[in-house]
């Protein structure tokens, strides 16, 4: 696997887990689940939208470096 | 109510897809490793699994083939984030493994544990869920075949559906009796699910949980309260396959609830009303069950109130084409491929006695595409169809030099008899000699006529 393989795998972790979280809350105001149930599973969507926009920011930043180093072609602005 | 083993070693992933699936009203348990996995294997019968394709101590494939040691096969289906693993689970394709893609959604979880609320449910009819559970839509859900005897097996299925009766499968080995078991509890009106055990394939310390389920404490190693087949089988099907490798000794037990609709748990004073109709299978033959003391005469008629043999292929050749075609299409829309099978090829099928029934041909269908030309459009099909249980059968008949004519004889009154279900005036006229003739050589050879 590639580096860039491997990173966008990881990238799927975090956006795969605030589906499920989104689809989880779903169920429970079906259910009539308690606010602190609601409360965590948003918490977790949170959290792991705030790790995706990192990890997608680093990803960013490496491809320009890699950029300026010619080694690979100037990401889209 | 399913017993699923969720095996990921995403924790992140396993909390929240356990959430779900317990929503969804299944039971599930977690393994984060090969091995963990195996040790859950070891000790609780499943229902359904759910893997991960990579784990940390090897792949998922390890735990399938972990299982394939175990009696009873219970549904696979893949986890993965790639949509390569078609191309790496191709070889073990098949109607009980399939696949889904993460994100899991709910209708994805709903779709492949139970396929029969799924159906009901508008929203879970997307392409997505069409294609990724490449089911045989026919008759039921689940049979494929126009011949008269599954036309006659159908309006069994039908009649008996309507009832809550309990039903014995009877039947060869391959000949699909699990599917039949599913075709009954879909053609029912029951809001439960299906669930299935091995009776032959579960140890005399474990059967009495397994079917009826543990109290916490009630022996060592029961860390926790367990439900039994029977409770979560509730309003709906409990299939018992291979019910006369039940040790004869755990077989009161089973009649007691069969009988009191009632279970009591393995260490428990509280019993527990159950409503679930119960299917139970076996390939050995009535003659066997009667004379064999295999199963109680009191629990076979409580389960046999509505016996059903389902014919072997050899008896429904018309659907051997029919039934190829579909194997073939489904494996063709698996992978991307366009194989067909000549009339020529077709009719090598229909030569062949399939002493392993269907199972046996979807099985010989699979291998021919692993080995076809990819892109080609014709199945290449082994020069034999030959297995080691064909071979048995053909060799029993077969008399070979040093053979006496009394031997021959003999073999041929017995064959001829066998064909007739041991009419002997059938049988003399078969072969040319008179029934008083035949009486004459069936008591030299010692029969009691």
């Amino acid at each position: 696997m590639t580096d860039l393989n491997k990173r966008i795998h990881d990238i799927r972790k975090p956006l795969n887990s605030i589906s499920m979280q989104a689809e989880l809350i779903k169920m429970m105001t079906d259910s009539s689940e308690s606010n602190e149930n609601l409360n965590a599973a948003a918490d977790k969507i949170i959290l792991n939208a705030k790790r995706c926009s990192e990890m997608l920011q680093t990803l960013f930043e490496d491809v320009a470096i890699d950029a300026e180093k010619g080694q690979v072609n100037k990401p889209l602005e | 109510m399913k017993s699923i083993l969720l095996i990921d070693d995403d924790t992140e992933f396993t909390e929240v897809a356990s959430h779900i699936i317990e929503f969804l009203g299944h039971m599930v348990s977690v393994a984060d490793t090969v091995e963990d996995a195996k040790q859950w294997l070891d000790t609780n019968e499943f229902d359904h699994l759910l893997i991960d394709f990579m784990l940390p101590d090897g792949s998922g494939l390890h735990v399938y083939e972990y299982l394939q040691q175990k009696p009873r096969m219970p549904k696979v289906t893949f986890i993965t984030g790639n949509p390569k693993i078609k191309s790496a689970i191709s070889h073990i394709a098949g109607p009980s493994v399939n696949y889904l893609m993460k994100p899991i959604e709910r209708e994805d979880l709903e779709s492949v544990l139970s396929p029969k609320k799924a159906n009901k449910t508008p929203r879970a009819a997307s392409s997505k869920q069409t294609a990724q559970v490449s089911s045989t839509c026919a008759h039921f859900d689940c049979l494929v075949g126009e011949s008269d005897a599954m036309q006659h097996l159908y309006t069994m299925i039908k009649r008996v559906a309507a009832s809550n009766a309990n039903v014995m499968l009877m039947g060869e080995s391959g000949v699909g009796k699990e599917l039949v078991a599913e075709a009954i509890h879909n053609a029912s009106e029951t809001q439960g699910d299906l669930i299935a055990t091995n009776c032959g394939g579960l140890s005399k310390e474990l059967i009495g949980s397994e079917l009826f389920g543990h109290e916490k404490g009630a022996f060592t190693g029961a860390v926790a309260q367990k439900k039994g087949v029977f409770e979560r089988a509730q309003q709906g099907t409990l299939f018992l396959d291979e019910v006369t490798e039940m040790p004869i000794d755990m077989q009161p037990n089973l009649l007691r609830v069969l009988e009191t609709k009632r279970v009591n748990r393995v260490g428990g004073t509280q019993e527990i009303p159950i409503n679930c109709r119960v299917i139970s299978a076996t390939n050995k033959t009535l003659d066997q069950i009667a004379t064999e003391h295999i199963l109680r005469e009191d629990i076979y008629f409580r389960l046999a109130v509505f016996p059903i043999e389902i014919p072997p292929l050899r008896a429904r050749k018309t659907d051997i084409a029919l039934l190829a075609n579909k194997f073939l299409a489904d494996l063709n829309q698996e992978h991307d491929q366009h194989y067909q099978l000549s009339a020529a090829q077709i009719e090598r099928l229909n030569q062949h006695d399939w002493p392993g029934n269907v199972r046996e041909l979807r099985h010989t269908l699979h291998r021919s595409f692993i080995m076809s030309q990819p892109g080609a459009k014709t199945l290449e099909l082994p020069s034999s169809f030959a297995s080691p249980f064909s071979q048995k059968q053909k060799a029993s008949n077969v008399i070979g030099a040093g053979s006496t004519i009394e031997q021959v004889e003999k073999a041929l009154i017995y064959a001829t008899l066998d064909e007739v279900d041991g009419n002997k005036t059938s049988a003399a006229e078969m072969l040319g000699i008179s029934t008083k003739t035949l009486y004459n050589r069936l008591h030299a050879y010692g029969e009691d006529i």
